[in-house]
């Protein structure tokens, strides 16, 4: 599923090119705060994370991803700790950009045989957003001694009015995701509505598959 | 040299009593969910009397208590510090919460 991906990834640099702009779920929020996510990918991926950030560069935390193959039996239930890193930020006067990366370690069931084993995980996300439009781009590794797995998202999203602090978000986002062939054949896609207002964030909808696929993130 | 001292003093500490707001004009400040990291920081000084944020004016205003003051250099890096770029800060004699009807009224 190489090619695929290259192809999401020429879409989304030729979006950034004509200044659309990106946004994601961030894994740093804020300077002393402290997020909880809670990710349902379409029965392939489940994922809960916390974090706490001493400032707005980097943040700690861990979670729990389970990996369901779609394509055979397989299943990864991976726990890990993970350091969230933000290298670089642009503040431009309607817009901001972001990348981050992270790294992490922990430890991997593998479904069927019950084997434990060390894991790692590392990643990286742009993303480019302003009140209206948005895209992100992310990149997940998780490899243990038995699998490999790869997961790339894209989001482009727009919203039909621009927020404010005070007032509800909407946005429409598109999503693909690309998975290894381990777990899923070809590109996932999903149609979400984001909703985010103050400190709770709620995003929710559908995949090609026809299976739900939501997320909740609350910022404290 | 003594009166001209005196003078500045006088004008410089009229001038700090009447500042009620401090108003910051802000950079990057696209996303409401991203923006309660400023509206929490700078809650917490002991200075603040009240916060408001606004990401249509790219602004953060901030009240001080009475007889208490967050300096420029404070603001600026407590913005800074919040992962935002600061491009002016100005202090005005309106009261916070005639901005935030003001904001309220134009949204």
């Amino acid at each position: 599923m190489q090619f695929p991906f290259a192809r999401i990834a020429s879409a989304i640099v030729l979006a950034t090119c004509q200044l659309l702009a990106v946004a994601e779920a961030k894994p740093i929020a804020f300077a002393e705060g402290t997020t909880v996510m809670a990710e349902y990918g379409g029965g392939t991926m489940t994922e809960i994370q916390a974090y706490y950030s001493p400032n707005y560069r980097y943040s700690i935390g861990g979670g729990h991803l389970t990996l369901d193959s779609e394509v055979n039996d397989d299943e990864h239930d991976i726990t890990y700790a993970r350091l969230n890193f933000l290298p670089k930020r642009w503040n431009l006067e309607s817009a901001q950009a972001n990348v981050f990366v992270w790294a992490g370690a922990g430890e991997a069931q593998i479904g069927g045989t019950g084997d434990r084993e060390f894991a790692w995980n590392a990643g990286a996300q742009f993303d480019y957003e302003t009140r209206r439009i948005y895209a992100s781009l992310r990149t997940d590794l998780h490899e243990a001694d038995s699998f490999s797995h790869r997961i790339h998202t894209l989001q482009l999203g727009v919203a039909p009015y621009k927020h404010d602090y005070d007032t509800l978000a909407v946005w429409f986002v598109v999503q693909g995701r690309d998975y290894d062939d381990d777990l899923y054949q070809g590109t996932e896609w999903a149609l979400l509505l984001r909703l985010f207002k103050r400190n709770a964030w709620l995003e929710a909808g559908v995949t090609n598959d026809g299976k739900a696929q939501a997320m909740l993130m609350f910022n404290f | 040299m003594k009166r001209t001292l005196i003078a500045v003093l006088l004008a410089l500490s009229t001038s700090i009593a009447m500042a009620e707001t401090i108003e910051a004009t802000v950079n990057g400040l696209v996303c409401g969910f991203c923006a309660q990291g400023i509206d929490k920081t700078l809650r917490k000084h002991p200075a603040t009397a009240d916060v408001v944020v606004s990401l249509e004016n790219r602004l953060v205003a901030v009240a001080t208590k009475e007889g208490m003051d967050l300096t420029d250099a404070e603001l600026r890096k407590a913005l800074t510090d919040a992962g935002y770029e600061v491009k002016a800060i100005v202090r005005t004699e309106t009261p916070i919460g005639e901005i935030r009807a003001k904001l309220k009224a134009a949204q």
